[in-house]
């Protein structure tokens, strides 16, 4: 038996954590998080590593049952040290989100040059190798999600502007020129999710909509506490939200989530949508380890509807 | 009369500041930043008020000099009201920049809402009635100005993002005005100088023989607070991400009483200029964020300056 039930909608996975820096053929500093797809039957995590000198890539891991991976010693994606894309890229690449559009399978991430942060697309057939398409957004952008299909005739991403905190959703024909920006959610001032939000998962297509899991940060005197939470945004307009769950389904508790770079932080890239409709749920503890966790969409969607119930 | 010679490149008009709080036929708090057009046989300032409840509009004021002008007894343009605007107009529209490109106005402007401020776009015919074109950037954005021409057949824009806490000059470019991409820094702060913190567009792009110039403001953090300044960088027609010059020292600082006291003293900002047949460019700029400003220089000084003082 994996799992250990305990008081959050997302369950553990007693072999948690699954990837930490003894599982990584060569000295790292840390391992922050993974975005996640399955293809052909395979699972494919694509992991943030730090180097020991601070700068983040992105390695591909492998497994055939969704526990128990074999992390490449080569990175899909890495900081450019030189050409054009350096200013952009030279200080790190990270949090890979995954999403397959219709057949291509397309990855944003983070790029952080001396400019800050930005949002670069990649495509790749093989998850060895990934063919950059370039930034896609402008500084200070962060966590963006393709959705796997096309919006009102236009690709569309989710996305974590900085200023404001706030969730986003743009619009692209030809995801290179990005516009039709709007608002979708912002944090809830009170909340476990008060002081800002984020993309964690790209969104998944179920009956009621897109279902999105996102992070929640509550600043506190001793920092701040990253937590996961869901919401389903409706299937035509995603820029409506259906649902939002009032509580965390995901807060960091055990000891690898308590203690570590980044002490109290769940933090997830990517989750796979079984047929059976389990969720498997990947993300990076403390900013140096990935866990698994497991749930329903029926768990988080009872959830999502009990929002208004307080205990 | 003699006038002190070698204090800025830019000449003071003798009568300034030209517009202020008592020359607003309606009651508000400041006007500042307006955006100047030569229309018919008239100058047209699109003027930034900001009213007394705190938030700002536009209105109009016309001239038959470029100096003397009188403002229209009504704003021209207020903050969206209703419909899918107002939630990024709710705190106000700010400095707007008017640009002619194919026989019409567009002017961009900065729109605030509760999710933060960003670049939004209008189109206008007779500068009293503006038809919203689209919100053209993500959060967090301002001061855009657009090209006064499409370059290799793009719509080209200047903006301010705020990038790892710097603010430097970026460059878009689009093929319908919606849709952004391609997004780029232009220029940075440069430690030392009197642009050393954070730098922006000002005045829409002047196309001259050498290269597309754009006067801009430049801030230095002083422990009593910034000071904004004006200076220009020279683009390149062809390829406007590319810099040919870029002035060392700047053309207009605070000085003068009405630009060192205010709601916001020691603060120089241009929208606006115009090139008058004779070669002398007026440029119109906010000063102290209280009242409404006119300098003149020569294009030869301004040119010789940009061109051959880089510090």
């Amino acid at each position: 038996m994996l799992i250990v039930p305990t008081g959050d909608i997302v369950r553990r996975s007693r072999g948690n954590p699954i990837i930490t820096i003894e599982d990584v053929s060569f000295r790292v500093a840390d391992i922050c998080t993974a975005g996640a797809i399955k293809l052909d039957g395979d699972y494919i995590l694509l992991i943030t590593i730090q180097s020991l000198e601070g700068l983040a890539a992105i390695y591909p891991a492998r497994s055939r049952d969704g526990y128990t991976f074999t992390v490449s010693d080569t990175p899909i994606l890495e900081p450019a040290r030189e050409g054009p894309a350096a200013a952009y890229t030279h200080l790190g690449v990270m949090d890979a989100r995954i999403t397959c559009h219709e057949g291509t399978y397309y990855i944003l991430y983070d790029a952080v040059g001396r400019h800050g942060y930005r949002l670069a697309i990649a495509r790749t057939e093989d998850f060895t190798t990934a063919e950059s398409l370039g930034f896609i957004s402008e500084p200070d952008t962060k966590g963006g999600g393709l959705f796997p299909k096309k919006i009102k005739g236009k690709f569309a991403r989710i996305e974590r502007p900085w200023h404001g905190g706030s969730i986003w959703l743009s619009y692209s024909d030809d995801l290179k020129y990005w516009g039709w920006s709007e608002v979708v959610m912002t944090p809830r001032g009170g909340f476990w999710d008060t002081s800002r939000i984020g993309v964690a998962t790209p969104p998944m297509e179920i009956d009621e909509g897109w279902l999105i899991i996102y992070y929640g940060v509550k600043e506190t005197s001793a920092g701040p506490l990253f937590r996961l939470g869901a919401a389903v945004l409706d299937a035509e307009d995603p820029s409506v939200v259906k649902f939002r769950t009032n509580i965390p389904i995901l807060s960091p508790r055990e000891e690898y989530e308590r203690i570590g770079d980044v002490p109290n932080l769940v933090f997830s890239c990517g989750a796979i949508l079984e047929r059976n409709g389990e969720v498997k749920l990947y993300y990076g503890a403390s900013n140096s380890c990935v866990c698994i966790g497991t749930t329903s969409v029926d768990a988080i969607l009872t959830a999502c509807q009990e929002s208004d119930k307080e205990f | 009369m003699p006038y002190r010679l070698g204090r800025d490149i830019f000449h003071r008009w003798e009568g300034n500041p030209a517009l202020s709080l008592e020359d607003i036929p309606f009651r508000c708090n400041t006007v500042f930043n307006g955006t100047t057009v030569k229309f018919g046989d008239e100058y047209l300032i699109l003027l930034r008020v900001e009213g007394q409840q705190g938030y700002s509009f536009f209105a109009l004021g016309r001239s038959k000099d470029g100096l003397h002008f009188t403002v229209e007894d009504e704003p021209v343009m207020l903050p969206a009201r209703e419909g899918p605007w107002e939630r990024y107009e709710s705190q106000g529209i700010e400095d707007p920049r008017a640009t002619l490109i194919d026989g019409s106005y567009y002017v961009m402007y900065t729109a605030c809402g509760d999710n933060g401020f960003r670049i939004a776009l209008a189109k206008t015919e007779d500068f009293h009635h503006f038809e919203r074109v689209a919100l053209v950037s993500e959060p967090g954005n301002k001061d855009g100005v657009l090209f006064p021409e499409r370059i290799n057949g793009q719509y080209v824009r200047l903006d301010r993002p705020i990038g790892m806490d710097v603010g430097s000059i970026w460059i878009s470019y689009s093929n319908d005005l919606h849709a952004w991409g391609d997004s780029k820094v232009l220029i940075t702060p440069r430690g030392g100088y009197w642009d050393s913190y954070r730098i922006g567009a000002s005045v829409p792009p002047i196309r001259t023989d050498e290269g597309w110039l754009e006067i801009y403001h430049g801030v230095k953090m002083t422990s009593s607070g910034p000071i904004y300044r004006a200076g220009t960088v020279l683009l390149d027609l062809d390829d406007p991400s590319k810099v040919i010059a870029r002035c060392g020292v700047p053309l207009l600082s605070p000085r003068e009483e009405y630009e060192r006291v205010g709601d916001v003293g020691n603060v120089v900002f241009a929208c606006g200029a115009i090139i008058e047949p004779g070669g002398t460019i007026k440029m119109y700029y906010g000063a102290a964020d209280t009242c409404i400003c006119v300098a003149t220089a020569t294009m030869e000084a301004v040119m010789e300056w940009t061109l051959n003082h880089p510090g």
